[in-house]
């Protein structure tokens, strides 16, 4: 089942992150994420349980990046599975994203 | 392409094919004693193919149409996905930088990091074009301790 959802974790906007990310709704995803920017300075997207990424799932992930950057505001992405870590080297962002284990590492606690 | 082959699918250049043609390759890659992490590769290069169809190939429409086969043999699989797009200039389909951090334009990085060869053509005599990927067998097969026919 794929899905994307927000929630408040402590003060971090947490995007929960599901299933299989494809073009078919990575759309849906880059939404969720610059919403959750838009809503608080610190962003989470937890890919623990993300089975498979391609690149517009990755385009997804860069354009919250960016976004973060411009907006000067804490993004982080969490404990991405191995599908999404082998395609963030892939990609040689493995080092560019800033990557945690918990939402309380991407909180800065 | 001369082998027996080991998958052949005419899918709809449509983004809600995808999930459907990843489950055919990994079948297909199962079937042909691929090594997991390697088919998961294999499935991304594809997946990156079509998708570049979809977005470039058949922007706004959804009746194309693409045709994959995957054959192998001598050694190397063997991967054909035709379209019926308007023809593209090969030498304007390249890997970019990846030192600049933007998104957009990995699929064809992600195809040049996985194969061992690939080529675009367009067909000479109506719409379309062919990209052929080949990967050697030896470097993505299972070993399980006999020597395997390919």
């Amino acid at each position: 089942m794929n899905s994307c959802k927000t929630e408040d974790a402590d003060g971090l906007r947490l995007v929960r992150v599901t299933g299989e990310v494809d073009m078919s709704w990575s759309q849906d995803l880059r939404k969720e994420i610059l919403d959750a920017m838009a809503k608080g300075s610190a962003v989470g997207v937890d890919l623990s349980a993300v089975t498979y990424m391609d690149s517009s799932g990755i385009a997804a992930l860069v354009e919250g990046f960016q976004q973060s950057r411009s907006s000067k505001s804490r993004f982080a992405l969490i404990a991405p599975s191995d599908a999404v870590r082998s395609v963030l080297e892939l990609a040689r962002l493995d080092r560019v994203f800033p990557i945690v284990e918990s939402a309380a590492a991407a909180r800065g606690d | 392409m001369s082998g027996p082959a080991l998958l052949r699918l005419d899918l709809p250049a449509r983004a809600e094919t995808l999930g459907e043609l990843r489950v055919a390759l990994r079948g297909a890659f199962a079937r042909a004693n691929i090594e997991p992490a390697a088919s998961e590769r294999l499935v991304l290069a594809i997946n990156e193919a079509v998708c570049n169809v979809i977005r470039h190939g058949y922007p706004g429409r959804d009746d194309g149409i693409l045709h994959l086969r995957i054959e192998r043999g001598r050694g190397v699989l063997r991967m054909r996905l035709r379209d019926a797009a308007p023809p593209v200039d090969p030498a304007g389909i390249k890997p970019r930088d990846l030192d600049e951090c933007r998104p957009g334009g990995l699929g064809i990085n992600f195809i040049d990091a996985t194969m061992d060869s690939w080529a675009l053509r367009p067909l000479r005599r109506r719409d379309g074009n062919v990209l052929t990927m080949r990967k050697r067998l030896r470097d993505v097969r299972l070993r399980t301790g006999g020597r395997g026919k390919s």
